[in-house]
């Protein structure tokens, strides 16, 4: 009887140290495996992981290309303002959702941003391709090379790194979004639909931090 | 000089050829460099850093205004060749179409029309949007004087 107990309580000691390992393994970040997520009208299934609440009243999905220069403008500018006042204080969230269609190296970097997001790190990847963009397309700034660079300075597991992005393992991913900003209409980048509840507001271009205010505060 | 954009402006026509040449250009390009937008709100916006492509766009849209009214009212008051309204059209056509590419919309149909031509094309002059404004003030204002003297010597004043 003894032995029984013995033999119970390890396989139930077993089962929670594997579900508290993998728990401890799994990304801080909220991984996106949903493939219903919808937003609007726009299929975000693909697109980054949410930035902030991912119960916020509000979504923002950005459609943007890590070769534009109004995207770094925004980024740089307008998006600071975004994440004090709404993501984080939970009153919005904020999806990036790759249009990379300005050079080739375009959906190379794109990429590059799942296979941080494996290892737990896409935002702060993408952070770092806004914050090195170079002015010239093409140029080399976002060369693999540099795209693997990139990953060495955050620290990712450069075998796993290298590995994802020399496979082109999210290059459909990749594509899928660029289907979805077609989709929807946007021609240009960057391009953001502010969603609401019921509605959703399509602001194309790098404006200014009062109109995105204006908007989502009439949304909320 | 002054005494050529007199005569020529003094016609109202080609006043209001100017004002219709500068409105539109200026409109245009500051709605394509993202400078303006139209939608939800009206709001006009300058990003750091972007100031000089602004001016360029202004300097370009009024030296337009001012350099093919010009050759307008040579070839159609003085009956001249329409050789040297070339200058005036290229400088305009090519500086516009400097900076309108990158990532707005013309970029974007340019990019899905013509694949990777379109995509070099764009990619080229957003490279070198500022250099390529430049040279397009730069033969403007060679096409102003080059005008300028023509119209001194047909007109002999």
């Amino acid at each position: 009887m003894n032995k029984k107990r013995v033999i119970i309580g390890a396989v139930i000691i077993a089962v929670i140290a594997g579900i508290a390992a993998s728990a401890s393994l799994s990304s801080p970040e909220t991984v996106n495996l949903d493939m219903e997520r919808n937003h609007g009208t726009i299929s975000t299934a693909l697109g980054s992981p949410i930035l902030g609440d991912p119960e916020a009243p509000i979504t923002i999905v950005e459609f943007g290309d890590y070769q534009c220069h109004f995207c770094e403008k925004w980024f740089h500018e307008t998006k600071p303002l975004i994440e004090k006042d709404y993501i984080d204080t939970g009153k919005a969230n904020l999806i990036f959702v790759d249009m990379a269609f300005l050079g080739r190296d375009s959906p190379k970097a794109a990429q590059a941003s799942y296979c941080a997001e494996d290892q737990g790190m896409y935002w702060e990847y993408h952070d770092m391709l806004y914050n090195s963009q170079e002015p010239t397309i093409d140029g080399g700034w976002a060369s693999n090379e540099r795209l693997k660079a990139f990953a060495f300075a955050l620290g990712l597991d450069m075998g796993l790194f290298d590995s994802c992005l020399d496979s082109g393992k999210y290059s459909k991913r990749v594509q899928y979004n660029v289907q979805q900003a077609r989709e929807n209409g946007i021609n240009s980048t960057p391009g953001f639909f502010v969603v609401g509840s019921d509605t959703q507001q399509l602001i194309r271009g790098a404006q200014p931090y009062s109109t995105f205010q204006k908007v989502i505060d009439s949304m909320i | 000089m002054a005494s050529t954009i007199r005569l020529v402006f003094s016609n109202p026509k080609y006043a209001y050829l100017s004002v219709a040449i500068f409105v539109p250009m200026l409109a245009g390009l500051l709605l394509l460099s993202e400078y303006v937008f139209l939608e939800p709100y009206v709001v006009s916006h300058l990003p750091k850093g972007t100031e000089l492509g602004f001016v360029l766009i202004v300097v370009l849209s009024a030296l337009s205004a001012l350099v093919i009214p010009m050759n307008v009212f040579r070839i159609v008051a003085l009956k001249s060749s329409r050789q040297k309204m070339g200058g005036g059209v290229f400088g305009s056509v090519i500086g516009a179409a400097a900076g309108a590419c990158s990532c707005g919309p013309v970029g974007f149909a340019a990019i899905s029309t013509f694949g990777s031509v379109g995509a070099t094309a764009t990619a080229f002059l957003t490279n070198y949007e500022i250099p390529i404004r430049v040279a397009a003030i730069a033969v403007l204002v060679i096409t102003y004087f080059t005008t300028a003297r023509s119209l001194r010597t047909e007109c002999k004043f």
